[in-house]
């Protein structure tokens, strides 16, 4: 017990110890920013991956750890899309997924957002054209936000995602 | 007797008339076969015990349209000094037909499926022809890496159902899991037969990301695949391109300066440490021990950032290139690296102990999830999972890659196959890494980092690599096609053979222990799938 607490008093507090975004951001879309209105200062977020290679979801996991934790920001990551306000997808939609990724869109109650998440969620990067991608998110679903990227880092997901609750990503 | 050319040699006085022909390509022993004389040769190189060749790696080239012919290649692996041994049988466009050698060799199962998917050529005898990587909806007839399939033509869809494994009896239930899944992770299907609480059985539906990944390096030329290998699995960014580039480099006869191959093996350590800092935190936090999460999570992140400042990329992307590395460090910068490893490994010392102190943590890892060590050899189990099964592999050591030829490397071994022990593997391996980025930065030459590509392959040249990657052997095989472009690229991500046996590692245990097992495997679906 001793040493548990004595290394929690050592490490200190570490949030907040990362690198300004430089990416500069697309422009969030009034409509998109609109529609997120209802769910004022907080979101819950249901991850679904449809084929990217896995740093995305990396980088999703690394906004929950304790030197960004997403968390006190009111934004959320829900285990079900019932539960979700937001849907994040990551990937170019493989053909095997596309059953799913729809299914998950119709599960999500209304209103909802869905942001696609780095390079391949919005035009398939590297892997458009082949005959097991059935093209990007948009496609499929409404997409109402994008974050580019290969992967994007975790400072300019938060960021756009702050910027969508209308909110400043230091605070 | 263990060399490979021994082995060959032998192979040729006992089956004289099923060897066509014989030869060392790049090193590697090399022998061609009657196509029906396939299962009793491999079956006796597998068997004998002064030879115990393990099925590495088996995969199919369509050559045409230089030549109206298909091509089976298996690689063996031989027990003692780990030297491979490479053969071949070939296949006219018109027969289709190659005998399975799966009924001998249990590891071949997947490889047979996925060649009859990708091929549309049947492994005869096989026990199991299940669609692998093609999914029921797939047309039937839809064989992506024959050479007359176009890469980018667009599928249509049919009707169909794949048939799981029933376990039928009064208490017995299913319980599907996935494709989408609680956290987030990647996509993938699990069935569960249970009676009560206890696993009956558990039949693994993976490939739902499959991209095309090898139709698409055949689209692109040898020197500029390097980004799409990055991709292949994204938390193994530098192990992928680190294979890719070796075998490109076989293939043309390049030699990699000596800075740029310590550099290679200094990226490849990093890779493995920020990997199993996070694995580490979330075999914790699939307890509930979410104390060593954030503090893992914590340091990981210090890793994450300091390969952004030194390369522009949290995963280490663009670093590597055909014939070397494309960024050199500055000694201050290696400086700041092991100032920083410094600090964490303190750090990770005193969490150890912590956790390590827990016996809650200790009483749901010990005993959970066994992977016999039997069970392990018999799928050819690689990486942290075989060596906490007590399978003694490790490339770096076994056939030295990069630098490691001037770094030996301590292998962590641990016999019980556990969840605890695969946990420790990855603990040693970070302390490892640790000391072997230091042993770099002390042992560095100067000199260029990278050579130039000298020449364009002749078509029908190959190269073949393994890089000892974080999660295990990852394996390339590289053929040139036309004006430098690549006519086959085969990858082989550790992910792919272990998936298969954590479907025996579950066995008896409860669902609720599932994500643990899971986690401490942490297998990727990306590079399993391609």
């Amino acid at each position: 017990m001793f040493r548990i607490l004595k290394k929690s008093l050592k490490t200190g507090v570490v949030t907040g110890r990362y690198p300004s975004a430089v990416q500069p951001a697309e422009q969030i879309a009034a409509g998109a920013r609109e529609k997120a209105d209802p769910f004022g200062r907080s979101l819950t977020i249901r991850e679904v991956d449809t084929g990217s290679c896995n740093a995305c979801e990396m980088e999703m996991n690394a906004l929950t750890n304790s030197v960004y934790d997403i968390e006190r920001f009111g934004i959320h990551v829900a285990a079900s899309p019932r539960h979700a306000d937001a849907l994040v997808v990551t990937g170019p939609v493989t053909v095997n997924m596309e059953r799913a990724l729809k299914d998950v869109y119709k599960q999500t109650p209304d209103p909802k957002l869905v942001i696609a998440l780095g390079d391949c969620a919005i035009n398939c990067g590297l892997f458009k054209g082949s005959y097991a991608v059935t093209g990007p998110v948009e496609r499929h679903i409404p997409v109402d936000v994008r974050i580019p990227g290969c992967p994007p880092r975790p400072a300019e997901i938060l960021k756009v995602l702050s910027e969508l609750r209308g909110g400043d990503d230091r605070q | 007797m263990a060399d490979a050319a021994a082995a060959a040699a032998l192979l040729k006085k006992e089956f004289s008339e099923a060897v066509l022909a014989m030869a060392s390509i790049h090193g590697i022993s090399w022998l061609r076969i009657q196509t029906d004389q396939v299962p009793l040769l491999v079956h006796y190189l597998h068997a004998k015990p002064d030879v115990r060749g393990s099925l590495s790696l088996l995969w199919a080239v369509d050559h045409r349209p230089r030549e109206a012919r298909y091509e089976v290649l298996y690689l063996f692996t031989l027990a003692e000094r780990q030297d491979w041994l490479l053969l071949s049988t070939e296949l006219s466009d018109e027969t289709r037909l190659f005998r399975s050698i799966t009924p001998h060799i249990h590891a071949a199962q997947w490889y047979e499926r996925e060649i009859r998917d990708m091929f549309g050529l049947i492994p005869q005898g096989h026990p199991d022809l299940r669609r692998l990587v093609r999914h029921e909806h797939w047309p039937k007839g839809t064989h992506p890496l024959k050479k007359d399939f176009a890469w980018d033509q667009v599928l249509g869809r049919q009707q169909g159902e794949y048939r799981f494994r029933h376990i039928e009896g009064e208490g017995v239930f299913e319980a599907p899991v996935g494709p989408i899944h609680a956290g987030i992770i990647e996509p993938g299907h699990f069935r569960f037969s249970v009676a009560g609480e206890p696993i009956l059985q558990l039949e693994v539906r993976h490939f739902w990301k499959h991209r095309g990944v090898e139709k698409l390096f055949e689209q692109r030329t040898l020197i500029d695949a390097v980004p799409l290998a990055e991709r292949v699995s994204g938390d193994t960014s530098v192990g992928h391109g680190l294979a890719y580039c070796q075998a490109v480099e076989m293939m043309m006869g390049m030699t990699v300066p000596r800075r740029g191959r310590y550099l290679r093996s200094l990226f490849l350590e990093l890779e493995r440490i920020h990997n199993h800092l996070g694995d580490v935190g979330a075999i914790c936090n699939d307890t509930a021990y979410t104390l060593a999460h954030a503090h893992c999570g914590r340091m990981k992140e210090r890793i994450m950032q300091l390969n952004d400042r030194l390369t522009g990329s949290r995963f280490l992307r663009g670093v590597l290139t055909v014939g070397g590395v494309t960024r050199g460090l500055a000694a201050l910068q290696f400086d700041e690296i092991v100032a920083e490893l410094d600090q964490i490994e303190k750090d990770f010392s005193e969490l150890e102990s912590i956790i390590f102190a827990n016996a809650s943590l200790a009483d749901r890892l010990e005993t959970t999830g066994v992977l016999t060590e039997r069970t392990a050899r018999d799928h050819v189990v690689t990486g942290v999972i075989g060596r906490a099964s007590g399978i003694d592999r490790d490339i770096r050591r076994d056939r030295p890659f990069a630098a490691y030829d001037e770094l030996p490397v301590n292998v962590a071994l641990y016999q019980y196959g556990d969840v605890r022990a695969r946990l420790r593997v990855r603990i040693d391996e970070i302390h490892e890494s640790i000391r072997l980025i230091r042993e770099i930065r002390r042992k560095i030459p100067a000199g260029p980092i990278a050579v130039e590509p000298s020449r364009v392959p002749n078509p029908g040249e190959w190269g073949l690599s393994a890089v000892e990657g974080w999660r295990g052997e990852i394996l390339y095989y590289v053929m040139a096609g036309e004006n430098g472009c690549i006519h086959r690229c085969k990858v082989r991500d550790p992910s792919f053979v272990n998936w298969p046996a954590i479907q025996w590692a579950v066995q008896g245990n409860i669902i609720p222990d599932f994500p643990l097992i899971n986690k401490s495997f942490n297998l990727s679906y990306a590079g399993n799938d391609l």
